[in-house]
C-alpha cells in the first residue's frame, strides 16, 4: 500500500510535470494537453501493473489540475505541490462517488483551491511577521 | 406521510429552479449560447458513455479520446463545453442504465457552465466540479441517489 502510494506520488508529480511544461512551451490548448495525458496514461498505466488502472484515475487528475491558469499555478514548484495534494486527494478518496462522471475534476478543483488557500495563508503570514518585524 | 427520499428530492429540485433563476436574472445569457452549450456538451456525454460502456474502453480512454479527437476540430470555448460533456458520459452505466438521465446532465452540465461563467476562473478541475453537480442533480432528482 505504501508502496503503491509511493508509486502514484511519483507517476502523478511526473504526470504534473509534463504537463505544465506542455502547456508553457507548446501551442497546445489546456483540453488537448489534458486529453493527451489521460489518453496515454489510460492506454499505458493498465497494462503495466495491477494497481495500473488506480494510477491512470491518478494522472487523469493531476491532467485536470494541468488545466489551471496561469495566475493559479505559476511554476514547476507550484505544480509539484499541487499534484502532490492531488494525488494524495485522489488516493484517499479513491471510494467516493464511485461511478459518478466528474469525481476526478472535483478531486483536482479540490486540490487546487486547497494549493491556494495555502498559498494566501502563507502570504499572510509572512506579511504579518513582516510588521512584527517592522514595527 | 411522504418519505424521506420524496422529500429531499422535492428539496433538490426546489433549490435547482430557485438557484438556476436566481442565476440566470444575474448573468442574463443569451438562450441560443446556452442551448448550443447544452448541445455539445450532450454529445460529448453520449459519445464518451457510448465509448467507455459499448464498446469497453472504460472511462479514462474514452474522455481523453473525445478531448484529442474534438480538439482537432472545434475551436477553444467548444472544447471546453465538449470536454465538460465527457467528464458527465465519464459516469459508470450502474448510475445511468438508461439513456435519458444522461442526455439531461449532459445538458445540465452546458447550462451549467454557461451560467457559472465567472466562477471559479483558472481553477484546474472546474469543468469537473461542473459535470459532477449535474450528474448528482440529475441522480438525486430522478431518484437514482449517489
Amino acid at each position: 500500500m505504501v508502496i503503491t502510494l509511493f508509486v502514484a506520488l511519483l507517476v502523478g508529480t511526473a504526470t504534473g510535470l509534463v504537463g505544465f511544461w506542455l502547456r508553457q512551451n507548446t501551442k497546445l490548448s489546456s483540453v488537448e494537453v489534458s486529453a493527451w495525458l489521460t489518453l496515454v496514461a489510460g492506454l499505458t498505466l493498465p497494462l503495466l501493473s495491477s494497481e495500473g488502472f488506480l494510477l491512470a484515475l491518478i494522472c487523469t487528475s493531476v491532467s485536470y489540475v494541468v488545466m489551471s491558469s496561469k495566475q493559479r499555478i505559476s511554476s514547476f514548484k507550484e505544480m509539484i505541490v499541487v499534484s502532490v495534494i492531488c494525488v494524495l486527494v485522489v488516493y484517499y478518496g479513491q471510494n467516493l462517488l464511485v461511478g459518478v462522471g466528474g469525481r476526478l475534476g472535483t478531486f483536482a478543483a479540490l486540490s487546487v483551491l486547497l494549493f491556494a488557500s495555502l498559498k494566501k495563508c502563507l502570504k499572510w503570514r509572512d506579511g504579518h511577521v513582516g510588521c512584527n518585524i517592522r514595527g | 406521510m411522504p418519505n424521506l427520499g420524496n422529500t429531499v428530492r422535492i428539496i433538490v429540485t426546489s433549490l435547482v429552479i430557485i438557484g438556476s433563476w436566481l442565476a440566470l436574472r444575474q448573468a442574463k445569457p443569451s438562450w441560443k449560447r446556452v442551448v448550443s452549450t447544452s448541445c455539445t456538451s450532450l454529445g460529448g456525454a453520449v459519445v464518451t458513455f457510448i465509448l467507455s460502456n459499448h464498446f469497453q474502453l472504460g472511462p479514462v480512454v474514452a474522455s481523453g479520446l473525445v478531448g484529442v479527437l474534438g480538439a482537432q476540430v472545434l475551436a477553444e470555448e467548444r472544447q471546453l463545453q465538449l470536454y465538460l460533456g465527457a467528464f458527465v458520459g465519464m459516469s459508470s452505466a450502474l448510475r445511468f442504465p438508461k439513456f435519458l438521465p444522461l442526455i439531461l446532465a449532459g445538458a445540465l452540465g452546458g447550462v451549467l457552465f454557461e451560467l457559472l461563467k465567472e466562477a471559479w476562473s483558472g481553477v484546474g478541475g472546474r469543468l469537473g466540479t461542473l459535470a459532477a453537480t449535474a450528474v448528482l442533480i440529475v441522480l438525486v432528482v430522478g431518484g437514482g441517489g449517489w
